[in-house]
């Protein structure tokens, strides 16, 4: 594939500010090249853009948002949970019911004190150091599903897609091991993150209207988070479910619909990001083969180049806040109730805080990317897993496939909020 | 003599410290951060002023 021009920016002096329009459904369908040209026209000249919200059928549009692309400007959001809060929805533009909202969003859409006190049921199991004790489950599932990728490839043409036969399987199953989910419901998992994190696109929602297989598919989780729980209040094991169906907090146990949304959230958080940061870094190593060559020679790269293909990926484009009073950052003034959504996607390519932004340098060093988000109190609880997945999958991944190769165009999820790829068209040239 | 600070309120249990410095820092079971070391010897200084400068929370400082 002769995919070597890179995913900066198209360089267009002609691109109109007044036009852009980071609500249009259609932007979000662009290549990356014209994405990241907005984001830095943006960046550059109107760091707090302010947009209209995106129309979505039986609600009522909102007031708007201010898009901030500034790594700075978002971190400082981040930093200050008081005046900027995720309560009144961190993951919808529009303002949607406050229980719906929890419901999909969970703790992601909590403040402090109930958001820490509901982290802190699940905070412990995702710590490095708890963490080190999955590292050789971790290892297994890789190998596995990367020998059953390569059976599969071998007993057919040599081709593969690598979205689901490898970056979707990892994930999944490791977040399902953690979670006990057993091996009979993961296709249920894995069809209804796709549908929860789809963005309306129209593949992913079977024809029905998009809030409607959202509530469906919320809805299939919570059945499968009904039966598992019910199981576990019998016979507790020592996976996540069992923790939460066993937490109290402040003296109450959670209720069933808190558990269900706390379940859903783990489940498509840990799959979604994960399996979007493999496939697009994969593809990105493709664009810059001598980068990919360096990377595999050299397994002290690992931790670098974990780093550099979140910040490059930013599998999550943006989460939201919402001012709880009036105030002014970085000399932009702001009136309580207003919207911020935060373009991490835009922050990590930000020539004030990195060299050569659009040069993906997996040796980069300092990289404090917002790709796990900013500091604050939702910072990615996932982030050391994730980590460990990542550098895991790309090492045995150059060790078991390093014939792999891209062979065509991906297809991209036309999503504001996720940076999703549905299909990567690969081979294996058999040449190791 | 340093000391260690935690601002009870940001702390998120994220482990970042623990793994930085496990001397220091540690992770109860119901992940409430308990610091072994409020005033870490010349030997954790290091490990600690990383751990300080690591937490994705900004919940830790070190007075010096």
């Amino acid at each position: 594939m002769s995919v070597n021009t890179p995913a900066g920016p198209v360089d267009s002096p002609e691109l109109d500010i007044e036009a852009i329009d980071l609500s249009d459904r259609d932007f979000w369908a662009e290549p990356p090249a014209v994405r990241h040209a907005v984001f830095d026209k943006l960046r550059a000249e109107r760091p707090f853009a302010w947009f209209a919200e995106p129309t979505m059928e039986g609600m009522e549009a909102g007031p708007g948002y201010w898009a901030v692309t500034r790594l700075a400007d978002l971190d400082a959001i981040s930093s200050e949970p008081a005046i900027f809060c995720s309560g009144q929805g961190a993951v919808s533009i529009q303002d949607i019911p406050a229980d719906l909202s929890e419901f999909y969003g969970s703790m992601i859409s909590m403040d402090d004190p109930r958001h820490a006190r509901i982290r802190r049921i699940v905070a412990k199991t995702f710590t490095p150091r708890m963490l080190e004790q999955v590292v050789d489950s971790v290892v297994g599932i890789v190998d596995d599903v990367l020998a059953e990728a390569r059976a599969k490839a071998e007993a057919g043409d040599g081709t593969l897609d690598v979205v689901a036969d490898i970056a979707a399987p990892i994930p999944l199953r490791i977040i399902c091991d953690m979670m006990g989910v057993p091996e009979e419901d993961r296709l249920l998992v894995l069809n209804a993150s796709n549908t929860i994190l789809s963005g309306g696109d129209p593949e992913l929602t079977d024809e029905a209207d998009p809030l409607t297989a959202l509530l469906e598919a919320g809805m299939a989780m919570a059945e499968l988070m009904g039966r598992l729980a019910a199981e576990r209040i019998e016979n507790p094991t020592d996976d996540l479910t069992t923790a939460l169906v066993n937490s109290e907090v402040e003296g109450e146990k959670l209720t069933h619909q808190e558990i269900a949304s706390f379940f859903i959230l783990l489940l498509v958080a840990g799959n979604e990001t994960t399996r979007t940061a493999i496939a697009q870094g994969l593809l990105a190593l493709s664009e810059n083969p001598e980068q990919r060559a360096r990377w595999m020679a050299d397994p002290s790269m690992d931790k670098t180049a974990v780093e550099e293909i979140v910040r490059w990926v930013s599998p999550v484009t943006w989460m939201r806040r919402t001012a709880t009073q009036d105030g002014e950052l970085n000399g932009h003034s702001f009136k309580e109730g207003d919207k911020f959504l935060l373009f991490y996607a835009a922050a990590n390519r930000d020539a004030e805080v990195f060299e050569n932004p659009h040069q993906l340098d997996l040796s980069r060093n300092p990289n404090p990317h917002v790709g796990f988000g900013g500091h604050g109190p939702h910072f990615c609880l996932g982030a050391h897993l994730a980590r460990r997945e990542l550098a895991v999958t790309f090492r045995r991944l150059f060790e078991i496939c390093p014939d792999l190769e891209i062979t065509g165009e991906p297809a991209r999820l036309r999503s504001s909020f996720v940076n999703g790829l549905k299909r990567l068209p690969a081979r294996l040239t058999g040449q190791r | 003599m340093s000391r260690v600070q935690v601002d009870r309120d940001r702390c998120v249990g994220s482990g970042v410290c623990e793994s930085l410095a496990p001397e220091v820092f540690e992770l109860d079971d119901d992940g409430v951060l308990q610091v072994h070391r409020e005033e870490p010897g010349p030997d954790d200084l290091d490990a600690v002023r990383d751990a300080v400068q690591s937490c994705p929370a900004r919940a830790l400082a070190l007075a010096e």
